[in-house]
Formats: C-alpha cells, structure tokens, sequence
C-alpha cells in the first residue's frame, strides 16, 4: 500500500509541475525573460519527477501486479523527453501540440491513481 | 462507480491514441518546417532557368567634389524601367537609375555628403543602416523629403518632423570600423514596399589596417545583396499593397501582414545569377536586402561537397579571429563578410549558393563557375583585429526587456513591441549617452530586431550561448519564433531621437518600431 501511496503522491506532484510549464511559458512570451528560465527550469522538475514515477510505478508493478501505471507512466515520461528536445531545438509546431496533450495525459493519470486504490492483484 | 471493462479501457484508449497521433501529424503536416515568417507571392510571368544571367557588380558611385576633407556626392531618386527578367520590362524606383543603386565607396572618419533628389511620385526617407550618423541625418521616418507639388496629407502627426521639399543632404561621418553598410527608404509606413520597388543600394567602409590584412580585393572581392521579389503579369514588380499608389493608406492585404516573399531570388538585382570565378580565394560581402525573407546560405557543388565559409566580418566590421561555418543563416538586413576558397574546386565546375530555409524556386540563389587557374596572393590572417568592442555584464548599468509579438494596432493586425505599436511622438526609451545597458529581447515569431547608431554584442540565445555566427559586433540580430536573445552595447557616439525596430519591412511598416532618446 505504501508504493500505491508514493505514486500517488509523485503523480500529484507531476501535475502541479506540469501545469506551471504553460504559465511559464505565457510569461515568455509576453516578453518578461525570465519567463524562460522559469519554463526551463519546470521542465527540469517535471521531466524528474516524471522519472521518479516511472520508478515508483516499477514497484506498485511488482507489490500489486498492476502494470498499467507503469505503462501510462513510461508513456508520458517518453512524450516529456521528445517534448524537451522539441522545446531547445526549437521545435514549435511539435512541442506546442504534444505539451497539451502531455497536460491532458498528466490529468487523467491523476485521476486514474486517485479513483480508487490499487489492489493487488492475484495471477 | 462501475470498472471498466478490458473492452472499454481498449476503446477510448484507443481513440485518446488516435486523436494524439492524428494532431502531431497533422502540426507536422500543416506546419512550416523550417519555420517561416511571411506568406510567398507567386510570379505571373515565366521565370528564367537558374545560373543564366550573369551577375551584375553595382557601379562605384563617382563623388562630385572632394574638396575641404569630405566626399560629396548627389543622387537621383526616379522612376525607370529595366530588365530583371530577360525580355520583361519592369517599372522601378531607383537610387540613380539602378537597382541596387550605386555602391558608395568611403574612408573611415572622412566625412560623406550625399544630396538626394526626390523625383518619385511619394515622399522618401534616406537610412544609412549601420550608420554611425548624427540624429538629423539618421533618416527618421517622418524626416520626409516631399516630391514636387506634394498634396497629400501624411496621417502620423509627429511634432518633430523635418520634411524638406524635394531635396535633403544627408551627411554621414562614418567615424566606425569599416564594414558593409546599406542605404534604403525608411518611409513612414511605406518602407516595405519602397525598398521593394527597388530603394536600396550599398556603402562601404574602409581604412588602411582592413587592407594592410591581404584579404581578397579587387574582382575578388564582391559584394552581394540578396533581395527576393516576384512578378505581375504584366512585368511589374508585385506587392500586395492595400494602396498601391503608396501614397495614403499603408498595410498589405490579411494574407501578407506577417511579411511579404517573392519567389524570384535576386542577387545584386540579377535573378539567380551566375559569376565566373578564377580558382582562387574570393572575398564575399553579403547582405539580405530582403523584406521578410530569412536564408541560410551553404556553397555547394554538383557532386554534394560543401565549401567552408569563412566568416571574417559581421553587420558592424571584422570578427577578431576567422569562424569557419558550413552555413549561414541571414536575416532580413543582416550582413556577413565571407571568404570563399574556390581552389580546390575542379576547374569547370560549379558552385551553387543555396538558401537551406527556401523551397521550390526560392531554394537557389545564385552559383560560381570556376573557370580559371590563377595565382592567389591573397591571405587570412589568422588574428583580424584588436579593436573589437568587449563589455562586460558588470558594465551595464541598466537591463531592459522587449517583447517583439502580433497584437492589435488601431482596427487591424500589427507588431508591437512591449505591447505598443509605434509612435513617433512617444518615447520608448531613454538613455544616457556613454550608458552600457543589456537588452533582452522575446519574440513570438520571426523577428530581425535592429537598432540604430549603435553596434552590440549578442551575449546569449535562448537561455544558452549565442550561435557561432552571433560573433562579431552586430546591429541586426535575428530572432527565431519563440527565441530570446540579450545584447549589451553602449549608447555612445551621439544624441538624439533613434530608433530600434524589428527589420521585417512589413512588420516595421506596421508597428514594430520605437523611440531611442540618448541624452
């Protein structure tokens, strides 16, 4: 129960951090510099924890046999490292879509941890 | 609340997949890449193949008198129609008759008069861009030269104006590092399509340490100006002009508001010309003249291999040390100073200057033709100069930030800058003359951000170091969609109402621009 506890609590943390990266990146773009840094700097927490749950999401695989977190985690912590390669490559057209969509993707996974507990599951 | 069902989970996250990966493809589809700020107009006439026309070198431009310590030198400013395209007349308004027009030739520190005459249908203003000028000479955009019998009634009240009638001497000290300036209507809003119809012409900047360094000269030593443009049916040069007398109503139409492109690349006012080079070392001095086109140069031959471009130069003089590139990316007024080594290109073959931003037509440039051995005296010195301006961020006794973005202007699109757009009766900034200051700059799309009277260093992109072609001291730096930059300089030199503005034409035509007051 203590894994089911900590990926609630990183997957949480992940999306307090993730919804900051478009404020961040309005205040960029309104023209205050340090707007960037603020946005660089969340996408250094977010990517983190984002592994961090990857890592958390191992564990409630192996205690609870439930594989899908895991799974929904290792998928957004990918989508977060193309999406921090598109940002300092400048990539707009692809880091603008996929940065909604990861939001989106950090939102249900909230949801999906904190509907109800994990129960373990038996093979 | 129910489980899911296996059947359930499986659909919608299938149909969550399916929506992600159809918009990614879609932004991949849909989007410019390389990005692109500006819309292309397309010729109406049948274009030439590339690499035909030969390039034209833009004459010297004679002084009248040279008396008293200073140059003196008098310009036309008319109406004529020329050839660009082989065998379609086109009408264009000109520097002395010619697009580009004249080349001038100075010293650094000895004094250069030029008297223009106004004989176009509109009023003109003369910038010296990159110049080191006294404010009255600097070319404000309201310091209209008025054509004969002028009757139209100019909306932008400025208190300050100095309009003259028909005539206006212009005199340009040129006390700086000797680099390639250029000279072009700075019009009120109408300087986009001024330029456009042909208002800009070159001017160098010598001195005796520049040409005790051996570089290329003489036929060696080219000077390039890169324009884009296209053509109406019936031969004119087209514009989307909202009035296309240019006389009262500024703007272009919706589709042009982030910038107008031709698909005609013009080099010194050639359509993708040709130049027969001996093989030896030559000494390009390019500039994108363009509105709103960016480019990204490589020298390329037939079988793929690219050529080094050595960088010596930038917007404002030599670079300390050379900085071999394999590209150059140019924005709209930037200029580059680049030596070219054709010696090892087999003799007869081709080199190609290709722009690896442009697609379809606007993707060549112009090529060489290596059609000579030759002997090559010319050299590279390994350290170009020592007089190359270093401030230091402890320096600064002031830090300002700027957004470069769309907004609304009046009923319609413009371009502000820190929210407002241009105003020639408010000043935007106000600083001491001799203050070091930083400047950091944010742009929402592509933004070339120039400032006037004085050069910069460019002290970070993008939250990290700048580009190895940032080097050197600049006066245009050219900012990708969503980029930053800080610059630092120092205001010296003179005072006076000054100007920095974005240097896409069509944006500073519609409000990009603002008052620097050095006091």
């Amino acid at each position: 129960m203590v894994s089911q506890w900590v990926l609630r609590g990183l997957v949480s943390a992940h999306l307090v951090a993730i919804a900051g990266q478009p404020v961040f990146a309005g205040v960029y773009l309104s023209g205050d510099f340090d707007g960037l840094r603020m946005h660089a700097a969340g996408a250094n927490i977010t990517t983190s924890i984002g592994y961090l749950q990857v890592i958390a999401a191992v564990v409630v695989w192996v205690r609870l046999r439930q594989s899908w977190p895991f799974v929904a985690s290792l998928a957004v912590v990918v989508a977060e490292t193309v999406q921090y390669f598109a940002g300092t490559g400048g990539a707009l057209w692809l880091h603008i879509p996929l940065g909604v969509m990861t939001v989106a993707a950090v939102v249900m996974l909230f949801i999906a941890v904190w509907r109800q507990p994990l129960v373990r599951r038996h093979a | 609340m129910r489980e899911l069902s296996r059947r359930q989970v499986l659909g919608i996250g299938g149909a969550l997949g399916v929506v992600a990966a159809g918009g990614l493809s879609t932004a991949a589809a849909l989007s410019l890449r390389p990005a692109q700020t500006g819309a292309e107009l397309r010729s109406a006439v049948p274009l030439p193949s590339p690499f035909q026309v030969p390039l034209p070198v833009p004459s010297v431009l004679a002084p009248v008198s040279t008396a008293d310590g200073f140059d003196r030198y008098e310009l036309v400013q008319r109406e004529v129609t020329a050839e660009i395209l082989p065998g379609v007349p086109t009408g264009l308004w000109t520097y002395g008759g010619t697009f580009p027009g004249p080349t001038i030739e100075s010293r650094r520190g000895r004094s250069v008069t030029v008297a223009h005459r106004n004989e176009l249908p509109v009023p003109t203003v003369v910038h010296l861009h990159g110049g080191r000028t006294p404010a009255d000479f600097d070319g404000y955009p309201t310091d209209l030269v008025l054509p004969a019998g002028w009757s139209g009634d100019h909306h932008m009240h400025d208190p300050q104006a100095m309009t003259t009638e028909v005539t206006r001497e212009y005199t340009f000290p040129l006390d700086q590092r000797p680099t390639l300036l250029w000279y072009h209507d700075h019009r009120m809003d109408f300087t986009a399509p001024a330029i456009w119809r042909g208002l800009a012409g070159m001017h160098l900047v010598r001195d005796d340490a520049e040409e005790s360094l051996g570089l290329p000269t003489g036929p060696r030593e080219l000077p390039l100006m890169i324009t884009d443009r296209a053509f109406a049916a019936d031969g004119s040069l087209a514009y989307p002009a909202l009035d296309p007398t240019l006389r009262e109503r500024p703007g272009v139409r919706e589709p042009y508001v982030a910038g107008v492109l031709g698909d005609v690349i013009l080099v010194n006012g050639a359509p993708w010309p040709v130049h027969e080079v001996d093989a030896a070392r030559y000494r390009l001095r390019i500039l994108n003249a363009s509105n709103a086109r960016h480019y990204d140069l490589e020298a390329v031959l037939d079988d793929g291999h690219r050529l080094d471009l050595v960088q010596i130069g930038a917007d404002q003089g030599l670079l300390h040390v050379p900085v071999t590139h394999q590209n150059l990316p140019i924005a709209p007024a930037e200029r580059y100073d680049v030596i070219v080594d054709f010696a090892r290109v087999p003799m007869g073959s081709r080199v190609r200057i290709v722009n690896r931003l442009g697609s379809g037509r606007a993707r060549d440039v112009m090529a060489f033709h290596v059609v000579r051995k030759a002997v090559d005296e010319s050299r590279v010195p390994d350290v170009l100069c020592s007089d190359l301006p270093e401030w230091q961020r402890s320096e600064a006794v002031r830090v300002r930030d700027f957004s470069f973005r769309a907004g609304q202007m009046g009923d319609g699109h413009g371009w502000l800058i820190g929210g407002k757009p241009f105003d020639p009766a408010r000043t935007d900034v106000t600083t001491r003359l001799g203050d070091v200051e930083i400047w950091r700059l944010v742009a929402d799309v592509h933004h070339p951000v120039h400032l006037h009277l004085v050069g910069f260093r460019v002290l970070s992109r993008g939250g990290g170091p700048p580009l190895p072609q940032d080097a050197g001291l600049k006066d245009t730096v050219s900012l990708r969609p969503g980029e930053s930059a800080e610059l630092i300089t120092r205001f010296d030199g003179y005072r006076g109402r000054y100007l920095f503005h974005c240097h896409n034409a069509e944006h500073e035509d519609m409000g990009m621009m603002a008052n620097l007051q050095i006091t």
